[in-house]
């Protein structure tokens, strides 16, 4: 299991007026990186994680965050870490849909 | 490498929810390390296929699309697709693409009996304009005509009316909608004066009770039944009652199934109306104040020929349409025939299920969502089906509300919007007008500026009266566009395909791909497709929605609209138009169709720069002006002002669809109630305004017999349709590998006990033959749908197996919708021998 | 007569268009030749039932079912995919767990598990039999794009 790697990423809702701060923390939390949006207060933001599991305490931590109206998971893919099982194997992409 | 692999993803994740959030990204974000080969360009668009009406974002990358996803911000579907919508991107792609005009060829020129060769657009349309000509000028306007689709655009759909009404004088145009939805079409006219649903898709999340009548949501309208399933599992006291002549996916999801005898849906309804009366759930104050009440004219016929034995039988085969005023007396008493009793002996249905089913509309702390499809709307009876639900809902006041909404659901994406709402059936003008009323005709004459007295007053013929006229040479020059329609007639070995070779006729068919009907036309017409064309549907909820064209089509493919506009340009006034009315209108002299219908100082109105920058559009570049826009706001002006309010062009292509009446900007989610509709006057309520008393029709009807029953030769039930997997007569989708491997060939779904009583086992080889022809399928007495003993099933997306060879050609005598539900077969072992062709 | 002269258009279509029909049972696009010719109904393909995960084209694709399903209850009481697909039974089936996209409900909130709108697997994953495509389909997915040495064929959808 944690010999993959999972990319996702959210849109986070935000007040306007809160949207530098809320990027500011949600770029130290572990694996987040914000793309943009802060001046629409819709932040663009892809999370890295080894499990699945991370993502849903990330999603929630980041709900719980000040000023934050609704965090949306928009996207979700996982493949093995080593390159060579997934050319071997036939089952690059994990998850069972978008 | 295995950096720039994660990269790769994490850009594609970035774009994804830049794209649902609709924030353009700095550049600097947008090239994470990857540089410029990885840009999509992301659109949005409405889904290809249902009356749903999903959202979905495309994805385009060097002209080709190469990924589309559900959109986030598509109010109908919130980012689900169905498996059709998420393999949308494929659906252009099959390697056996139309890309040249074909016509029939000997000898180096045009014969009916020759064989289909390459030529080019001049060629087909000099001798399509050739033979128009002659037809119209031996026979005239009554032996052209046109079948086109619920799946058009609105302004092709718009194109073809203005063509066929004021250019060839011809009403003989008819959307294949007339076999999907006309019954429903037909009974919100006779019912509210008004086509479509009062309510809208969010009444899913308000509604306590879903009634299905006769649709299989689960896998007709997917998106549609994830909301349904979604209130059922979230709120604890929902339920879902499904009626059906057999259990399937959507019977596995749901409280009840209840399934009854094929044509007993009829009864049911009367029974809960009589439950409703006896029971004193009536809503006096509602009745009293908004509805009134009729009786229908009955023993109406089957809508077969004229000459059957079963219309010289029946009484009013001639006027079904008509029906007499009333009272609630007279609507009760004839209601209570149908007790509880005679509903169990003609529907089969045990009667805890028939008393638990009319308590829910009884009950006025319910809210109830009647949904209904094909069941319903394909079906000899189909008008009174659809008045007997709104009976439901109008008897109890439970309408025009949130949760509580009769809603007939829309097979094609565009069934509403194009065949509807533009008016391309035989007897339609748009916004709901009618071509045998005078006063709408000068309307529509008046704003589309062309002489008084140019349109003509008679219906046309009907989907199923073309293709009797066709056989029997009275239509003669005919173009099919945007369907199959030797496919999914009814009949088709006897009434259909005779017409498309009768040496007296031109065929003409359009589409992007070969299929059974271009293999019979005699020109075959290249055409553009979905996102390679700039469009506009409208969806079952009165959602109006727009894209981009995003894509070009290959070769020499072309739109129907630009087929459309192009062929207008070969005829002039005085070729098409009768004399006296040029006599008085001299000024239209000497013009072409193109000039009078298109380039009338309206439909060429905008000038190609305003069309947004980055996108294609080659209607437009071809015509020198913003053609869509300039047909969209000339065809909005029949519906401003008179409760079909359309917001501006620009807008629609800004936001994610609208529910007309669109009003000072704002959409109208719930229609004749105060407050929620901008129509309804203050103080009143309720107004069912498209009426001049501002009143509903109660309609009374019987129980009538099915066209055609089993008996003792031909003893199974034969019911049609189609699966989850394949749109339609499959076209598209059986191009697509997934979709063709999840349901490769049609069927025949039987019940285990049926298969064993005639020696069958499953995956053997029968045939399926009715009074008018047979094919040759596979028992399936396993899978997604259990028929009960008696029934058989067969989806028509097969063209190896033709079901509706076997199909019998009745319909609604209202509607004109032909019953696809209903007739009498036989299953019997296919032999070898017998199998040689 | 009919029929030959009918043969011989659609053998004329078949060699303009630009694809090739891959498989015996074409007819189930174009219709028998001719129009009136009796069609046998070939045999009931076999499903897949490899249980090995077809790559998806693009990212947002469910990914098709590489078993049978057959028999499967999806009804109010029981969701059978769900009962190795769910997060918590994926260690011991080794099935693939269903995506976190699937927690999510129609406002966007995150559920502890699946959301009741995803509830119905089939309307978006369908399993697949032994079929041969009837004609070839020419997408290109993003991957052969952006990574062409990946797909040295540059179109599968494999």
């Amino acid at each position: 299991m944690p010999d993959e790697f999972h990319i996702s990423s959210l849109v986070v809702h935000c007040r306007r007026e809160s949207a530098a701060d809320v990027a500011t923390a949600l770029r130290a939390m572990d694996g987040m990186e914000v793309h943009g949006g802060v001046p629409e207060g819709k932040l663009v933001v892809t999370l890295e994680t080894t499990t699945e599991s991370e993502i849903v305490e990330r999603l929630n931590q980041v709900q719980l965050l000040a000023g934050v109206l609704a965090a949306t998971l928009v996207y979700h893919q996982f493949e093995p870490t080593s390159r060579r099982e997934a050319s071997t194997g036939g089952c690059r992409h994990g998850t069972l849909a978008p | 490498m295995e950096l720039s692999r994660r990269d790769m993803m994490k850009a594609q994740a970035a774009a994804a929810a830049a794209a649902a959030a609709n924030v353009t990204l700095p550049a600097q974000a947008q090239n994470i390390q990857l540089g410029e080969e990885l840009r999509l360009k992301w659109d949005k668009a409405p889904c290809r296929f249902c009356g749903t009406g999903c959202g979905v974002m495309v994805g385009v990358k060097d002209g080709r699309v190469v990924a589309t996803h559900g959109d986030m911000r598509a109010e109908v579907n919130r980012g689900l697709n169905c498996v059709k919508g998420y393999f949308l991107s494929k659906i252009m792609y099959g390697a056996d693409r139309l890309t040249r005009p074909l016509m029939r060829m000997r000898n180096g020129r045009f014969d009916k009996e020759g064989e289909l060769q390459p030529v080019s657009w001049d060629q087909a349309f000099d001798t399509m304009a050739a033979y128009w000509k002659r037809v119209l000028k031996e026979k005239g306007p009554e032996a052209v005509g046109m079948f086109g689709s619920g799946q058009w655009t609105l302004w092709e759909g718009y194109a073809a009316s203005k063509l066929m009404r004021a250019g060839f004088r011809s009403n003989n145009l008819d959307p294949n909608a007339r076999h999907c939805m006309a019954s429903a079409a037909v009974a919100f006219i006779r019912t509210f004066g008004m086509d479509e649903p009062m309510g809208c898709y969010d009444d899913f999340e308000h509604a306590d009770a879903f009634v299905l009548w006769g649709s299989n949501m689960a896998e007709m309208h997917p998106i549609l039944w994830t909301r349904v399933t979604d209130r059922r599992l979230s709120a604890e006291h929902v339920r879902i009652h499904t009626l059906s002549t057999y259990e399937h996916r959507t019977t596995d999801l749901s409280d009840a199934a209840v399934i009854f005898k094929p044509g007993s849906d009829l009864a049911i309804l009367n029974y809960i109306a009589n439950h409703i009366i006896r029971s004193g759930a009536v809503n006096r104050e509602f009745v009293e104040k908004h509805v009134n009440f009729r009786l229908a004219n009955t023993d109406i016929g089957y809508g077969l020929r004229p000459e059957h034995v079963l219309e010289q039988r029946a009484q009013h085969a001639n006027d079904a349409q008509v029906s007499q005023p009333a009272d609630f007396d007279a609507y009760a008493r004839l209601v209570s025939e149908y007790t509880l009793d005679r509903a169990y002996e003609l529907s089969g249905v045990p009667k805890p299920q028939l008393e638990a089913l009319a308590k829910l509309y009884a009950d006025p702390n319910t809210k109830v969502m009647s949904l209904w499809t094909m069941g319903f709307n394909q079906h000899v009876r189909g008008v009174w089906a659809n008045h007997m639900v709104y009976n439901l809902h109008l008897l109890t006041g439970k309408i025009s509300e949130p949760g509580n909404s009769p809603f007939s659901l829309t097979g094609q994406p565009s069934a509403c919007g194009t065949a509807r709402e533009v008016g391309t059936f035989s007897h339609r003008l748009p916004a709901d007008m009618l071509v045998a009323n005078p006063e709408h005709r000068k309307h529509a004459e008046h704003l589309w500026k062309l002489p008084d007295g140019l349109l003509p007053g008679k219906i046309g013929f009907h989907a199923v009266e073309q293709d009797r006229m066709l056989k029997d040479g009275k239509l003669n020059a005919y173009w099919i566009m945007c369907n199959n329609n030797l496919q999914t007639a009814p009949n088709t070995g006897n009434e259909t395909y005779p017409g498309y070779r009768n040496p007296q006729n031109l065929i003409v068919c359009s589409d992007p791909y070969p299929t059974v009907t271009t293999m019979a036309a005699d020109i075959v017409l290249p055409t553009a497709m979905w996102v390679e064309k700039e469009g506009a549907y409208g969806n079952a909820e009165r959602r109006t929605h727009f894209w981009h064209q995003l894509v070009d089509a290959p070769g020499e493919a072309r739109s129907d609209l630009w087929q459309l506009m192009e062929f207008s340009k070969r005829f002039t006034t005085d070729e098409v138009w009768p004399a006296e009315i040029l006599a008085r209108a001299p000024e239209y002299r000497g013009k072409t169709l193109h000039d009078v219908l298109f380039r009338n100082g309206q439909v060429d109105r905008f000038p190609l720069a305003e069309m947004a920058p980055g996108y294609e559009n080659r209607e437009s570049k071809e015509m020198g002006f913003y053609v869509q826009k300039g047909l969209f706001e000339e065809y909005a002006a029949f519906g401003r002002g008179h409760g079909h309010d359309l917001a501006p062009f620009d807008t629609y292509h800004e936001v994610r669809g609208l529910r007309w009446p669109v009003v000072d900007g704002k959409e109208t989610r719930w229609r004749y109630r105060e407050g929620l509709d901008p129509y309804v006057e203050k103080g009143t309520g309720i107004q069912f305004y498209g009426n001049p008393d501002k009143r509903a029709n109660i309609m009374g009807a019987p129980y009538e017999p099915p066209a055609e029953a089993p008996d003792a030769e031909y003893d199974l039930w034969l019911v049609t349709g189609r699966v989850l997997e394949h749109w339609h007569s499959g076209s598209m989708t059986l191009r697509v590998p997934e979709l063709y491997k999840a349901f490769p060939g049609a069927v025949l779904f039987m019940h285990p006990e049926d298969a064993q009583k005639r020696g069958l086992r499953r995956g053997q080889e029968v045939r399926i033959a009715s009074r008018r022809g047979e094919i040759r399928s596979r028992v399936e007495t396993r899978g997604r749908n259990k028929v009960p003993r008696g029934v058989v099933f067969v989806p028509f997306f097969d063209a190896s197996q033709l079901i509706n060879k076997v199909t019998l050609d009745a319909t609604d005598p209202i509607s004109k919708q032909s019953d696809f539900k209903k007739c009498a077969v036989k299953v019997v072992a296919a032999t070898t021998q017998a199998a040689a062709p | 007569m009919r029929s030959r002269l009918l043969f011989g258009v659609m053998a004329g279509v078949v060699c303009l268009a630009t694809g090739t029909l891959l498989a015996q049972d074409a007819p189930r696009l174009r219709g028998p030749e001719p129009f009136t010719r009796e069609q046998p109904a070939p045999p009931l393909p076999r499903p897949i039932t490899n249980d090995v995960r077809i790559r998806r084209n693009y990212p947002d694709q469910p990914p098709v079912i590489p078993h049978s399903i057959e028999g499967y209850a999806l009804d109010l009481n029981a969701n059978k995919c769900m009962s190795c697909h769910a997060r918590r039974f994926t260690e011991q089936s080794q099935a693939p767990m269903i995506s976190v996209t699937h927690y999510q409900d129609r406002e966007g909130n995150t559920l502890g598990g699946l959301a009741p709108r995803r509830y119905a697997c089939l309307a978006c994953h369908v399993s697949q039999t032994e079929a041969r495509p009837l004609v070839e389909n020419r997408f290109t997915d993003m991957d052969a794009l952006t990574e062409p040495e990946r797909q040295p064929g540059g179109r599968s959808n494999r």
